[in-house]
């Protein structure tokens, strides 16, 4: 009773003060009077702070239901949550260890701890895609930016229902999968969504039609010419163009033709010779990036086409000119023409590898993992035993590929020791080329690879050695989980 | 083995230390590296100098010792030799304790004492603090020790006289308080509190100069609404205190030694240790929370929570406790030796109490041991464990922190606001707030339906300590 008392007719005075707001000690309270005003307020302030202590914490009204997510991959090994934290919360980890991991994650189809996920935060949210439905919900719920409630899918497990609730790039990738089964209802999947998608996901998607473009594309093409963003409408052209029989406008091509100057050569059999003329107000450094900005909205057919020649022409053509077999390369990645990719890496084009390496990202994403791997050893097989030295162009690989490498160039490295023995005496070997070996080797190269690396100094194998660890015991969860 | 990377990292006092540490790891940088089998290490690690540092390690409690200048604790030199005693990729030859080593040891504070006064028979102690400690008491004269014993009686009457005068300032002080108004309280309160806590320190009432000196950081934890009431509970409990110290006679002597630990009197380890009344139990311990809080002295403050576990004979015993010790801040030190998990076979000795928690290790018995059982909790719901709480409240009023466990037990959320709740339904369900600071990391219990938990209660906020819960063990970290 007397909390009560306390709690109604002492607390607002001492919260207005006493001297706003006298104590009164009537009722309940009338113990508490005493002549010492100071010892009588004081008493009543211990009282009232003992009232207000033993009271329980007020639950809140409700509580929110939380979202179950049915996550049914296997979670990593508890050996190995460890070393996985380790390396990627006590220091900044480098991109390709963390995308290694995360693609192994994917690979492997396992899940970090969810325990893991606050540790592993920065980590998370940038690679929430391969990591499983946990880690996608987590990324989500703290990403204040996201309103809208997505869904969690596997890729694997898009379909037709679910396919417009995952992130655009998976999207991207279901329509061109669903397209290579059936282009007319891959097309009517766009067709159906197109209205209600942004201009970022609306040139994915229609870049996922690319695969069996055909004929009766032709009138949603069409339709597009009026779309809000000027990408999509230069797309549908270039698709419109390329459909047979239809001669439509193709500025990127024109743009390319502009800059290329055709003549013969040959004493006894004249042959065409193509020459690209960059701009003079492109600089030295710039070249690479203006020929990828300009060829990467055409194809080895269009160009060929329009200059009446074949294909195989076309590259014999270009042979003497570095920066357009460059171009050509670039197309033949593009186009998925290995044949004529490895025609211009045969010689045609010194270190295609490191050449492409310095264009810029590639976009393999509509290539499939048997076709990236031949891909990449088309660019792997004229370094013949010697890769390059260089972290950047390795980098690259290995992101293009979004996994292991060719056992070409894993061999090749394991192979010739000193390879790795004049990195180091060059001073250029550090835990980041370690890591790199790890994270581009296929599983089956692991146990050599550990052997050639373990004895090199602690500080260089720091983070690969832990890597490798993961690595292989994700690969041996997952492959016992299969 | 104690020693676990884990710990090595909880142990170093920042990233570059470790670093450096990594560095040291070539055998070639130790010319010498020695166990005597049973938890010593120590080695000698060459630096810039002429002469090898000398590094030890007591693997019981990882205490660390070396000669190296740093102001780093524990030094480069001293992780990488726990490092590499972890690892276990280097040897260690078995060899004797050196004089060296022995000398460490015998000037440590702590259960590893024991573990020197057992290997340091054969020779005499080395230091002069050494040698005055053991001085006979015979050899003394009596009336030196009449005048000693004489001159400590005046300084504590002077201290009390001087306690007394300080509370009747803090008297006034409160009372100033409460006639302006506590509802804005929280705002001007860290120029209040110190002005206070400062004259509180002259008077010679260190406890309670902390706990003020503490307030407003304490307040502005809490969200704006909570402040006013908050401030009322906490400058009633510290009127509460200053009451009850001036007729502390009349108290039940573990509630007289609560108040007088309170108020800023220290018992020290050695008069507890030889205090034959002080409660003493043995047993397995297991470490449930490892919490390092820098104080405004700066001290930092280390709480190693222990959970008692197997059976008790006395079910009146306390099932937890807690060492408190206190390093410079600017050590850099920001764990004791223990790590949240690991297994003490210690006897311990608690101080005086009317609620006994703080608590000195007599002796281990074993050295701290990783270990990855289950904590086996009693049966207690969320709603009986408060309600020990505020039995506990009612014998100690201003207690601070009160360790709980509970079974069957779910982490529910608020907007921004998780919550601990009982798993079933009740008709006045206990929810009690979690930390704001732990929103992230306790997030990934919110959709289990079950935990079984430790934490520590401050009657403003739950700080979750350890869950065992279906996806394995959580802890606070």
């Amino acid at each position: 009773m007397i909390a009560k008392t306390l709690k109604s007719k002492i607390y607002p005075a001492l919260l207005a003060g006493t001297a706003r707001q006298q104590l009164s000690f009537s009722g309940d309270l009338a113990e508490l009077a005493s002549e010492d005003v100071l010892d009588a307020t004081l008493n009543a302030l211990s009282l009232t702070g003992q009232a207000l202590r033993f009271e329980r914490p007020l639950p809140p009204a409700n509580f929110a239901v939380e979202a179950i997510v049915g996550d049914k991959r296997p979670l990593i090994a508890d050996s190995m949550r460890r070393p996985l934290l380790r390396l990627l919360k006590d220091r900044r980890p480098s991109d390709d260890l963390a995308l290694a991991l995360a693609w192994a994650f994917g690979r492997c189809k396992l899940r970090p701890h969810p325990f893991d996920l606050p540790k592993i935060d920065a980590f998370v949210r940038s690679h929430a895609e391969h990591l499983g439905l946990t880690a996608q919900h987590w990324a989500q719920q703290r990403d204040t930016a996201a309103h809208e409630p997505q869904g969690y899918f596997d890729a694997d497990d898009l379909d037709e229902t679910i396919w417009t609730k995952a992130p655009p790039a998976r999207r991207a990738r279901f329509i061109a999968e669903r397209r290579r089964q059936d282009e007319t209802a891959a097309r009517t999947l766009v067709e159906s969504v197109w209205e209600q998608e942004t201009a970022e996901t609306r040139v994915r998607l229609l870049a996922a039609l690319e695969t069996g473009l055909n004929t009766g594309d032709r009138t949603f093409l069409e339709g597009l010419a009026k779309d809000r963003a000027p990408r999509v409408r230069a797309l549908a052209q270039r698709f419109l163009a390329r459909i047979s029989g239809h001669g439509g406008e193709h500025p990127a091509l024109r743009a390319c033709l502009e800059r290329i100057s055709r003549s013969t050569t040959g004493l006894l059999k004249k042959r065409p010779a193509l020459t690209l003329e960059l701009p003079a107000t492109v600089k030295e450094h710039e070249t690479k990036a203006w020929i990828r900005e300009t060829f990467a909205e055409v194809g080895c057919e269009e160009l060929a086409g329009a200059l009446q020649l074949t294909e195989t022409q076309l590259v014999e053509a270009a042979e003497k000119d570095a920066k357009l077999s460059l171009a050509l390369a670039l197309m033949a990645t593009q186009d998925r023409h290995f044949d004529l990719l490895a025609q211009l890496t045969g010689g045609q084009l010194d270190g295609a590898w490191e050449q492409l390496s310095q264009c810029g990202a590639a976009d393999l994403s509509m290539m499939s993992n048997e076709e990236r791997l031949r891909w990449a050893g088309i660019l792997i097989h004229p370094y013949k035993g010697n890769p390059p030295a260089s972290y950047p162009a390795w980098s690259w690989l290995h992101r293009s590929l979004e996994g292991p490498a060719p056992e070409l160039l894993i061999e090749s490295v394991l192979r010739s020791p000193r390879w790795l023995s004049q990195l180091l005496e060059e001073n250029k070997l550090g835990a980041e080329w370690m890591e790199m070996l790890v994270a581009v080797s296929p599983s089956t190269h692991w146990g050599r690879l550990r052997a050639l690396i373990a004895p090199l100094d602690p500080e260089l194998t720091r983070t690969a050695l832990p890597l490798l660890d993961i690595l292989d015991s994700m690969e041996k969860v997952g492959h016992h989980e299969q | 083995m104690a020693l676990s990377l884990e710990k090595v990292e909880a142990l170093a006092p920042d990233q570059a230390s470790l670093d450096a540490a990594r560095k040291l790891l070539k055998p070639s940088g130790w010319p010498a590296l020695a166990s005597n089998g049973s938890g010593l290490v120590w080695g000698e690690c060459q630096g810039s100098g002429a002469t090898p540092y000398r590094v030890a390690v007591s693997e019981t409690d990882a205490g660390y010792k070396c000669t190296c200048p740093s102001r780093k604790f524990p030094c480069k030199h001293a992780l990488a030799l726990m490092w590499m005693r972890a690892e276990g990729k280097q040897t260690f030859a078995a060899a004797e304790v050196p004089a060296w080593v022995n000398d460490w040891l015998s000037r440590r504070r702590g259960p590893a004492a024991d573990a020197a006064a057992e290997t340091k028979d054969a020779k005499p102690k080395a230091s002069m603090d050494a040698t005055s400690q053991t001085a006979p008491a015979e050899d003394s004269d009596p009336r030196t020790e009449a005048r000693a014993a004489a001159a400590r009686e005046r300084n504590r009457q002077e201290r009390e006289a001087s306690i007394l005068k300080g509370l009747d300032d803090l008297d006034v002080w409160l009372f100033d308080q409460m006639e302006r108004g506590l509802a804005g309280f929280a705002a001007q309160s860290t120029q209040a509190c110190r002005l206070i806590a400062q004259r509180l320190v002259d008077a010679k009432a260190s406890g309670l100069a902390t706990r003020l000196d503490g307030l407003p950081a304490r307040l502005f934890t809490l969200p704006e609404p909570l402040r006013p009431a908050a401030a009322i509970e906490e400058l009633g409990l510290i009127h509460l205190m200053s009451s009850a110290y001036r007729r502390q006679e009349s108290l039940p002597a573990d509630l007289k030694a609560d108040l007088r630990q309170a108020a800023g009197w220290s018992l020290t380890r050695e008069a507890l240790l030889a205090d034959p009344g002080a409660m003493r139990m043995s047993g397995r311990w297991r470490v449930v929370a490892a919490l390092s809080e820098a104080q405004p002295d700066r001290l930092r403050r280390i709480e190693t929570w222990l959970w008692h576990e197997g059976v008790r004979e006395d079910l009146n015993a306390p099932r937890f406790a807690v060492l408190i010790d206190f390093v410079p801040v600017a050590t850099g030190a920001a764990s004791g030796g223990y790590s949240v998990g690991d297994r003490i076979e210690a006897e311990l000795v608690f101080y005086s109490s009317s609620a006994p928690m703080r608590a000195q290790i007599v002796h281990a018995l074993s050295g701290a041991q990783a270990c990855d059982a289950p904590l086996e909790l009693p049966e207690q719901t969320l709603d009986a464990a408060y309600k020990i709480y505020q039995s506990a409240l009612c014998l100690q009023p201003w207690l601070g922190v009160w360790p709980m466990c509970v079974r069957a037990a779910r982490v529910r959320r608020h907007e921004s606001q998780l919550f601990l709740c009982d798993s079933e339904k009740k008709d006045a369900p206990v929810a009690l707030p979690l930390q704001p600071s732990q929103f992230a990391q306790a997030t990934p219990l919110l959709g289990l339906e079950k935990l079984d938990a430790v934490g520590l209660w401050d009657g403003y906020r739950f700080t979750l300590c350890w869950a065992e819960t279906e996806l394995g063990r959580w802890v606070n970290a």
